[in-house]
């Protein structure tokens, strides 16, 4: 689709010409790794670094794409939304550019926190496992970034758009499967997290670290990336201001 | 000579179509009506909104750029419909919107190449090193726009907007909070624009600007049309001369033969009048016989400001009003 790479490529190279916000974007998820994968004591696990990296990651994911949100916030304070929006360049390609910016860029943090991980003592995985961990965590961008950008289309102004990432941002965290596997879980907090989209994405990374085609949470992330990507593009071809 | 210019419109009116066509367009926000029934046609000219604040302007334009939905009516953007065809018409548009938006952490060529990429520009490059030897620009391109004045900004969003050669290029407020030399340079480039046969359809509450550089002037006033026509035809309209009196306190408008009264603005009445140099002693006899206290008195030939004036009434909210505060602030503070 017509300028989906320009779209994409303006974003880079804010980014790159920004430089702060790649470092303080990383802090988080590098002191949860480091302050509780290594000093937790836990019982039901030998390694809890190797338990707790898959969830690390895709936290990384989740605060990279609900970030990505406010981008285009920004754009649409901005002012230049409306000069995009009447452009003859397709409008879903405003989100497409948008969504492969965030997820590109939340891969770039993940491969951060994985060289971390490796050098306080995770397990070394085979060229093929970090694969498919990769395209588990793409499609995991996809939905969020999709999720976060359409919000930030239709809230007013940017404390709004906070507001609303820090309220889902840490309850998606903690009732997760991120911390904890379900069967040490209380049954409620089970439930929750056998929902909750973000321990599809964890689960599968930690089945294909344990050697394992993860096909169920696969197609499960599949879909719901899909659904949304659908909806969201629907939204924004229709979208007036 | 006028007489020819007219049937110059009417026959190419005939012989294409015109470029933009509002009938009845309406817009409601919830139960304010911004934009009260337009109907307009539009061809190969520069024609300009001219209102004070929030009399519809921009809502005219973000409808006619496809970026908002009409309540009612209609419009055609080069043949297009605005609700049916909005593709094609984003494709025969530019758009400048009334607040700036260029990338402070890019350069300019590099703000004007990501236009024409979208776009899908050919031979991008070469066409962006135009545009900015057009806009002036050439010198400055690989600086950020960080280094940029206000001007100069606004020129690189309409070197933005050249890049794909609109036939139609939507500008609102151009100029606002520019200095003058620098407003009279970006009317010098909408010239320009206008001879290669583009049409343009600005906004501004620029009376000055709109009576020197446009074809046609649309006064709009609560989203109301309240006069159309050549800065000319509309001054011509009004009588020969006005008559501006200053006057302290109250005054009712005397019914002098010959006179006739226009508005009020401030402290201001403003009259016309066929033969000013006659009317002027009669009437400062007449209205210091009524009571009213005249501090000056100027005669001067008709200028749009006298055309809103006498089309839209006294500016309730915006010019009058501030000037009034203005003038009490600068009181209590002596
Ligand atoms: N999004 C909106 N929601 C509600 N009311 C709005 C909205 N946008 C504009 N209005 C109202 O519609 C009217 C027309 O606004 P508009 O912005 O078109 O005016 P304008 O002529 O462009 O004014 P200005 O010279 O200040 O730019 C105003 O009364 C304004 O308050
Ligand atoms: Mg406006």
């Amino acid at each position: 689709m017509k300028g989906i790479f320009t779209y994409m490529k303006r974003d880079f190279l804010k980014w790159y010409r920004g430089r702060v916000a790649v470092v303080s974007a990383l802090v988080m998820p590098a002191a949860w790794l480091i302050f509780v994968g290594l000093a937790l004591p836990v019982k039901f696990t030998g390694n809890y670094l190797d338990f707790i990296t898959p969830g690390i990651l895709v936290m990384t994911m989740l605060s990279a794409g609900l970030s990505g949100g406010a981008l285009l916030m920004f754009d649409k304070i901005l002012g230049f939304l409306n000069k995009f929006l009447a452009l003859p360049t397709p409008r879903s390609s405003i989100l497409v550019g948008k969504i492969l910016f965030i997820t590109g860029r939340g891969l770039i943090q993940t491969t951060i926190i994985l060289v971390i991980a490796l050098m306080i003592g995770a397990t070394l995985m085979s060229p093929l496992q970090y694969l498919l961990t990769y395209f588990v965590l793409f499609l995991f961008g996809v939905l969020i970034s999709a999720f976060a950008t359409t919000i930030a289309l239709y809230l007013d102004d940017h404390d709004s758009y906070s507001a609303f990432s820090t309220m889902i941002s840490m309850p998606l965290f903690f009732t997760s499967s991120a911390l904890m596997p379900y069967d040490v879980m209380p049954a409620w907090l089970a439930t929750l997290a056998r929902l909750n989209p973000l321990s599809f994405a964890i689960d599968a990374v930690r089945e294909i670290g344990a050697g394992i085609i993860p096909s169920l949470s696969v197609i499960l992330l599949v879909t719901i990336s899909a659904v949304i990507l659908g909806i969201c593009m629907s939204v924004f071809r229709r979208v007036t201001i | 000579m006028r007489n020819t210019g007219t049937d110059a419109r009417e026959w190419d009116g005939e012989m294409t179509m015109n470029a933009i066509e509002t009938s009845n367009l309406t817009k409601y926000y919830d139960a304010l009506c911004a934009v009260d029934d337009l109907t307009l046609s539009i061809n190969n000219e520069i024609f300009a909104l001219l209102g004070p604040n929030g009399s519809g302007k921009t809502t005219t334009v973000l409808m006619l750029t496809t970026l908002l939905h009409p309540t009612k009516g209609s419009a055609t953007v080069c043949g297009n419909d605005i609700l049916r065809n909005a593709e094609e018409v984003r494709s025969c548009i530019s758009y400048v919107p009334q607040d700036m938006a260029v990338d402070i952490k890019l350069t300019g060529r590099e703000n004007v190449r990501f236009f024409a990429d979208l776009y899908g520009v050919e031979n991008a490059k070469d066409r962006v090193d135009e545009v900015l030897a057009v806009m002036e620009l050439t010198d400055r391109a690989d600086d950020l726009i960080k280094t940029y004045s206000g001007g100069m900004r606004r020129r690189l969003e309409l070197a933005q907007a050249l890049v794909h050669e609109p036939s139609v290029l939507f500008l609102d407020e151009p100029t606002i909070g520019l200095d003058v030399a620098a407003r009279k340079k970006i009317w010098e480039h909408i010239r320009n624009l206008r001879k290669k046969g583009m049409t343009i359809f600005v906004t501004t509450h620029y009376m000055d600007e709109a009576d020197q550089f446009c074809d046609r002037v649309g006064i709009i006033s609560k989203g109301r049309i309240a006069a159309l026509g050549s800065p000319s035809e509309l001054k011509a309209r009004l009588m020969k001369d006005v008559i501006t009196v200053r006057i302290e306190g109250e005054c009712t408008p005397p019914h002098i033969e010959g006179v006739i009264f226009v508005g009020r603005t401030g402290d201001e009445v403003s009259f016309t009048a066929e033969n000013g140099s006659e009317a002027l002693p009669v009437l400062a006899d007449t209205l210091a016989r009524s009571g009213a206290a005249i501090r000056a008195m100027f005669l001067r030939e008709p200028t749009l400001d006298d055309v809103f004036l006498q089309a839209v009434g006294q500016q309730e909210e915006p010019h009058g009003f501030e000037d009034a505060k203005f003038r009490i602030m600068l009181r209590r503070r002596k």
